[in-house]
């Protein structure tokens, strides 16, 4: 039995970790987390609506 | 990325009730169009190849043997073996290097790799020329757009790609012939290379298709209007909700479903964080309660992401083009419901394989045959509409902020790529009040929820075999099938790190 941690997955857009257990070869529990914080929608605050689309695709 | 604007204006659209002309809906519909099959593209050679294709033992093929093997399967140029030789050539100077540069890190001589050396340096070769492909294709969204990535032309009301066939300056009879030739050489790519690459790859790992199927519940809020209604349902891929896998049903989709919880994700709501909350009256109060990095491992029976446990009638839901091309078989959609059944009797399987880890990496390719196919349709839209003398893209009567209600609620539908994605936003005095943006990433990558339901990815893990805890090339497998975008999912900057496994013995 043992407990994985993959930080962070490669080949993917940002970062993600996984946690697993794994017993008798096979994945038997497991937890996905993102690892950074994002908070682009505290930036909208305020804001004029008519520019939301250029800074929100800058996530 | 250009998701959000599309996103973003539909919402600020259908909060303040403008209807766009019909060339901004044929231009949104191209940009996202050229995005689906470059993505797509790059997504399964790039990102997801080589958790099947093993780089090193390419170099043990026979590079006329490879030839035979790519004839046989495509009529596809660049396939003699002299071709192959020169490829071969090319990783064997990295590897003997000891630099592998792009194939730095890889999992090589992993006995779960099963395919023979000479599919390998098939495989091997089209991600070099998958690299030179996309380049070219995204043209189009960088026409369209002014640049790639982030077009510049977004507009609430409508784009600001002037449509004009007097002036060198706009998109002209130049700019149409333009995009028809890159429409067809994405088009001969997919058809003549990727289709059928996927197709041999998927061959040698058919026990995947009963791997990774996760938590069976998916979403489609539709692409790709076919009207400028905001928020249509009429779409070229269908909206719906499949609930449990049951094909035999396609629920409408009712956007008031969608939620957020944060009981194991780390933030606070005002009001506590055992009940979810629809975005409209979202939050986003960080509040890290973790281990102190460096750490071994999480705390995961509290809260462990940044993620919120993002739900649709408070069920764990899987976005993406699994969940498109499933909403649009059980929908009746002829052309995918063809290509769908095609893949299915190659394989030689039946419908059930498509929940799976297999079936997501299947259910891309075929949504990506299908959007090429519909390129040149647009195309031939916005060509109509410069005929009859319609060049209207922008819809400016409500853009005066003094015609706006005192108060306004919008969200803006779309299918990004990589899966349903909704802006909401609240307008109050002409300024954002509160906005919510709720990404495919979010969905897929979502933790625990108030109830313990477990997240699309972790649900999907659950099973899955791992024959070796210090190469876990298999979890790989499912995560990467998802094509995870954590980028949107929870992060404003963005850093390169190297890929760590801690494996703790019990």
């Amino acid at each position: 039995m043992a407990k994985i941690a993959i930080d962070p997955i490669t080949r993917i857009e940002g970062h993600l970790r996984i946690e697993a257990q794994v017993e008798g070869g096979k994945v038997t529990d497991a937890w996905s987390s993102g690892t950074m914080w994002r908070g682009i929608e505290i930036m909208m605050k305020g804001r004029d609506p008519r520019e939301c689309w250029a800074l929100t695709a800058r996530i | 990325m250009t998701v959000h604007s599309t996103s973003s204006v539909r919402a600020v659209e259908n909060a303040l009730g403008i209807t766009i002309p019909d060339n901004a809906r044929i231009l949104r519909n191209l940009i996202s169009g050229i995005q689906y099959v470059q993505d797509h593209v790059i997504h399964f050679y790039h990102l997801h190849a080589l958790d099947w294709v093993d780089v090193v033992s390419a170099l043990k093929a026979d590079p006329a043997k490879t030839a035979s093997l790519a004839q046989s399967i495509s009529d596809w140029p660049n396939s003699s073996p002299t071709h192959f030789k020169a490829v071969q050539g090319k990783v064997k100077a990295l590897v003997e290097s000891g630099q592998l540069g792009p194939f730095a890190s890889g999992y090589w001589g992993h006995h779960e790799y099963k395919l023979p050396p000479e599919a390998n340096l098939m495989a091997v070769a089209h991600y070099l020329e998958a690299l030179e492909w996309q380049k070219d294709v995204i043209k189009m969204q960088a026409l369209l757009g002014a640049k790639n990535p982030h077009p510049q032309t977004y507009l609430v009301g409508g784009m600001a790609t002037p449509i004009d066939p007097d002036s060198q300056n706009a998109i002209n009879a130049g700019s149409i012939a333009f995009m028809k030739e890159i429409a067809t050489k994405a088009r001969a790519f997919v058809e003549k290379v990727y289709i059928p690459d996927l197709l041999a790859v998927a061959s040698f790992y058919k026990e995947w298709a009963g791997i990774g199927a996760g938590v069976g519940n998916y979403l489609s809020y539709g692409e790709f209007p076919n009207d400028n209604v905001s928020n249509t349902t009429n779409c070229w891929l269908p909206p719906g909700f499949i609930r449990n896998k049951d094909i035999s049903k396609v629920e409408p989709v009712d956007h008031k479903k969608v939620t957020e919880d944060v009981a194991h994700s780390w933030y606070k709501y005002s009001d506590g964080d055992e009940k979810a909350k629809h975005p409209w009256d979202g939050e986003t109060n960080p509040n890290y309660t973790g281990p102190k990095p460096p750490y071994e491992f999480l705390e995961t029976g509290k809260k462990y992401s940044w993620v919120k446990g993002i739900r649709y009638d408070g069920l764990p839901t899987e976005v993406g083009p699994l969940s498109r091309m499933l909403v649009a078989y059980a929908s009746g959609h002829k052309r995918i419901k063809e290509v769908i059944d095609m893949v299915l009797k190659k394989l030689n399987v039946g419908p059930a394989a498509l929940f799976s880890t297999l079936g997501r990496t299947g259910a891309r390719g075929v949504e990506t045959l299908v959007t090429a196919e519909m390129l040149p349709v647009w195309i031939d839209q916005l060509a109509a509409n410069i005929k009859k003398g319609d060049l209207k893209i922008h819809n400016g009567d409500k853009w005066d902020p003094s015609r706006w209600p005192k108060e306004a609620r919008g969200y803006g539908l779309h299918e990004a790529p990589r899966g349903a994605l909704c802006h909401w936003v609240v307008i109050k005095d002409g300024k954002v009040a509160n906005y919510q943006c709720v990404v495919p990433g979010g969905w897929n990558s979502s933790p625990r929820d108030a109830k313990g339901q477990r997240g699309p990815f972790e649900a999907a893990l659950v099973g899955t075999p791992v024959k070796d805890p210090n190469k876990p090339l298999e979890i790989l497998r499912t995560i990467h099938s998802f094509d995870p975008c954590m980028a949107c999912a929870i992060h404003v900057v963005d850093s390169n790190g190297n890929e760590i496994i801690k494996v703790r013995a019990k």
